[in-house]
């Protein structure tokens, strides 16, 4: 029998498909698949998208990544892919892929206002060194710095973070995490003691109702959405709770969907707590072994420019927090009834009692669900924090079904940015650099003198942008990133900061991005499958895949980058005297050898790389530096989680190896084994027998419930600029779109931004559907059309645009207001007016 | 070309009108039905860029709750080659 090759492979989607369906299929040509197929590779490998860490098998053809597939293995999605996974294999191949260097030059040498040109490696780095060895001469390790990644594997972001906090001694590297996990980074820590969440993703099956707070996973996280979908349609009684501030995809199978007015999310979530304890529900017995209850400071700002007008009128200062009693939190909370919450949310008094009674009733196992309408807060830590409160005061936490679970919008925001400690005040492991007995912990590590590392944080994102503009912040480099279209306020502080004449730039990104773009020097980069890599989930699991394919031209991986780069520092011009009197051996050696060439990065020697079926896979950066780079950068990062003796506890990783043969494993991994809830004995190794629940991040292993009140948005609609504006994504585009706007599928599904608003809003402005339209802020304008149907259905008085295109750049539209604790931006909230175009 | 393996979820009771509507979509095959709504089908489309228009218009039918994308494949070259 003859079947031609389309028949063939379509055979293989049918089963691929039957097999994520949970079901088989009869009579096909099975046997097919067994011969014909040999020259496509298949091997494991994970999503390059957003944090919920799908498994993907890799098809892999005369060098070309030509197919992909939802890993039937993965127990993440079980074979499934949303569209955007499912156009992965097309990522790599868009037609403006950066090959070389690219240099800003008049009359064959640098300038500023010059055009680019195409430069060598050692030419580009020439340049780049040059600058910032001036910046570091005049003016210190402050006037150099670093934006990195979620989405930098997990040994880039090492390399980078070691790279500038040991070896420059500048604390000043932030990752895009900053505009997206941050407040739950900073309540994770304030009411655990230790990082992300207590719960997996089984609790999508366990839980017997959903609450989702901001957070539309229908279209951001398609494939938990299709497990909580499966759940609600298959368990008698499920029920599914949606909020935000408009209406979106999650609405069409919520049971109770509430609008409610942007901030008032703070009222909601005290009204819930007052109705716990009035009607006596909470769980004394839980309470009482496992939380202290606790105020925090109010009136906080939000975090702009110290001589704005709000800064200057704000009476309290950071998050400190005050021990309460219970009654004392119980008086706090008694003024959110249920009529104020109605007013002042505009929620309906019924659906919000429905919420209320749900999470009070103790035969509910509940996981509530949160991204980024929580973190882009300006009181994300604060909002995070009222509804650990709620779950708290039941009890319902750190057990099957029981979880409240913050997601993530990269794929590796937790495995990198936040595990490896790429922000400004963090080392690795939940360590942090003011203070002193973990920044000696990592000198130890790192054989390094005492007093290398800074105690004071670096710069945070928001205020990279100023300090660039400010012409504080001098020499910089920005790595897998597109910041200058995801940062807010481009106009008054991303952009005047890149092309101030004193600062030099560097870009490093596979596509001339807005923000390569904007740079002085741009960097080609290997992504994704190019290189080794790995990326950690937001249910704690850390998954490592093979270098499937060579990076085009001269693309190099972060990781390259980075090593190479610190090859051309002399240690002596990094550090004083002082220092190197400590550690004489170091002298007269480069940044790249103290650093890298310490007898760890470098212990483990080249290896010809093999899957289980024998295919053979190269790895591009331990060939050039002569051993197995990525193997010794996590090892020694596990000197910071997992050998006896580590400051603190609860995230251990098992060894190199054990990940290539995994799908993944959730940490703390104790004996070869993971953990799924952390914190309840019977599941965490950590707690000890006898004790039921330990919260062992906090020295008396007991939770922090949290008062916090609510207060008004940095910047509400008023009569000059009369509707809110909430930013987002679309299930098309990933964040800036620099990826999937190049995949011609996904840019011919969803082309262009548009502007999302209410039919009588349109009408009252003369609007028709498609029409052009400016939208108007106090910073800038962006010239977009009028949507009034569709996914999104804002309410009056609110309008959503998404921020992936980079031909409508909302950015320019936001305000740089962020959570005076996290430092993240609230992209959700601030003013602006609808004109015509 | 383009090939897609993709799982279609409907609510029990609109399966058999969710299946002849997508049926009706160009380059579309139902290879199987589920007793609990999962369709597996796959989608033979010229590579124009036109898949993620059709997976996008199945959301569009009444009755469908989830469309899910498995597998997928996509060749400039070997077209309508026999392979064995």
């Amino acid at each position: 029998m003859s079947i031609t090759r389309r028949d063939f492979i379509k055979t293989q989607a049918a089963l691929a498909a039957a097999t994520a369906a949970g079901t088989t299929l009869a009579g096909t040509s099975v046997q097919a698949s067994s011969h014909i197929d040999d020259d496509i590779r298949w091997d494991k490998g994970a999503c390059r998208f957003c944090g919920t860490g799908c498994g993907v098998l890799v098809g892999t053809k005369d060098g070309r990544v030509v197919a992909t597939q939802g890993d039937p293995d993965a127990p993440v999605n079980k074979g499934l892919n949303c569209i955007k996974g499912y156009f992965l294999s097309k990522i790599m191949y868009g037609k403006d892929r950066l090959t070389m260097p690219l240099l800003r030059k008049k009359n064959g040498e640098f300038h500023k206002e010059g055009q680019f040109e195409e430069v060598s490696w050692d030419e580009a780095f020439d340049v780049m060194a040059t600058k910032w060895k001036e910046a570091l001469k005049k003016k210190g390790p402050t006037s150099v710095g670093m934006f990195g990644s979620g989405q930098w594997t997990v040994w880039e972001g090492y390399t980078a973070s070691k790279f500038m906090k040991a070896g420059l001694r500048s604390n000043n590297i932030d990752p895009n995490a900053r505009h997206c996990m941050a407040s739950a980074v900073g309540a994770f820590m304030r009411a655990f003691g230790i990082d992300e969440p207590m719960g997996c993703y089984d609790d999508l099956e366990h839980a017997d109702a959903f609450v989702l707070w901001g957070a539309n996973m229908a279209e951001m996280h398609p494939i938990l959405w299709s497990r909580l979908t499966d759940t609600r349609l298959t368990k008698p009684g499920c029920e599914v709770h949606v909020l935000s501030t408009f209406e979106h995809r999650s609405f069409e199978l919520a049971d109770n969907g509430m609008i409610f007015t942007p901030q008032t999310d703070l009222a909601i979530l005290n009204y819930i707590a007052n109705y716990i304890i009035e009607n006596k529900a909470y769980n004394e017995d839980f309470i009482g072994k496992h939380v202290n209850f606790t105020k925090t400071v109010t009136d906080i700002g939000y975090g702009l420019r110290p001589e704005h007008p709000l800064e200057k009128a704000k009476t309290g200062t950071g998050g400190k927090l005050t021990k309460i009693s219970f009654e004392d939190y119980a008086a706090s909370v008694a003024e959110y009834t249920l009529d104020k919450a109605h007013e002042l949310s505009g929620v309906p008094k019924d659906k919000l009692e429905r919420l209320a009674k749900l999470y009070a009733d103790p035969n509910k196992k509940i996981s509530s669900y949160w991204t980024m309408g929580f973190n882009q807060h300006t009181r994300g830590v604060w909002v995070n924090g009222l509804l650990y409160n709620v779950h708290l005061l039941m009890g319902k936490i750190s057990e099957p079904g029981n979880s409240p679970f913050s997601l993530t919008g990269q794929p590796s925001a937790c495995g990198t940015a936040r595990e490896v400690g790429t922000f400004a005040h963090r080392l690795p492991a939940d360590l942090v650099v003011m203070k002193e007995a973990h920044r000696d912990y990592a000198e130890k590590i790192w054989n390094l003198p005492k007093g290398t590392i800074p105690p004071k944080p670096g710069f945070h994102a928001v205020l990279q942008h100023r300090k660039l503009k400010d012409g504080v912040l001098n020499a910089y480099w920005v790595q897998c990133t597109n910041n200058m279209q995801a940062a807010p306020n481009m106009n008054e502080e991303g952009l005047p900061g890149y092309r101030n004449p004193e600062n030099f730039i560097a870009v490093s990104d596979p596509y001339p991005t807005v923000t390569a773009m904007a740079a002085d020097l741009i960097l080609p980069t290997a992504m994704w499958m190019e290189k080794e890599g790995a990326y950690g989930n937001a249910e704690r699991r850390t998954q490592f895949w093979r270098q499937q394919v060579d990076a085009p031209g001269e693309a190099q991986s972060d990781m390259w980058q980075v090593m190479e780069f610190a090859k051309r520092f002399k240690i002596e011009e990094v550090w004083p005297e002082e220092l190197l009197a400590q550690k004489p051996e170091h002298r007269g050696k480069t940044v790249y050898e103290v650093l890298y060439e310490n007898g760890q990065v470098n212990k483990f020697p080249v290896e010809t790389i093999t899957d289980n079926a024998g295919n053979v896979y190269n790895n591009s950066e331990s060939k050039h530096f002569g051993y197995y780079v990525q193997k010794g950068m996590f090892e020694e990062y596990r000197m910071f989680n997992s050998i006896p003796g580590v400051p603190k506890k609860g995230h251990e990783m098992a060894p190199f190896e054990t990940y290539h043969n995994a799908r993944g494993l959730r940490w703390p991994v104790i004996d070869g084994k993971e953990t799924l809830w952390r914190f309840r004995e019977g599941y965490d190794p950590h707690v000890e027998a006898g004790s039921e629940v330990q919260f062992y991040g906090k020295p008396d292993k007991k939770a922090n419930i949290i008062f916090a009140p609510y207060e008004p948005a940095a910047e509400s609609p008023d009569n000059e600029y009369d509707l809110w504006l909430s930013t987002g994504r679309v299930l098309e585009h990933w964040h800036s779109g620099s990826m999937t706007r190049r995949v011609p599928e996904l840019y011919r599904a969803y082309p262009d931004a548009k502007v999302y608003m209410h039919p009588e809003d349109a009408k009252a402005r003369g609007f028709k559907r498609g029409q052009e339209v400016m939208v108007q802020s106090r910073r800038g304008e962006v010239k977009t059309r009028v949507e009034t149907r569709g996914r999104n259905k804002p309410p009056m008085g609110l309008v959503y645009m998404p921020w992936f295109d980079a031909g409508q750049l909302v950015n320019k539209l936001t305000l740089d207001a962020t959570d005076p604790l996290s430092k993240e931006t609230d992209f959700k909230k601030c003013a602006v007016r609808v004109v015509r175009a | 070309m383009s090939i897609t393996g993709l799982v279609i979820h409907a609510t029990p009771d609109h399966t058999a009108a969710v299946q002849s509507s997508i049926e009706a979509c160009k380059g579309v095959e139902v290879h199987k039905v589920t007793d609990d709504g999962r369709m597996v089908v796959t989608i033979d489309n010229p590579d124009d860029g036109a898949a993620a228009d059709t997976f996008e218009s199945f959301k569009d039918i009444k009755g469908v709750l989830s469309t899910s994308l498995v597998y997928t494949h996509f060749e400039d070259h070997g077209e309508g080659e026999h392979v064995s």
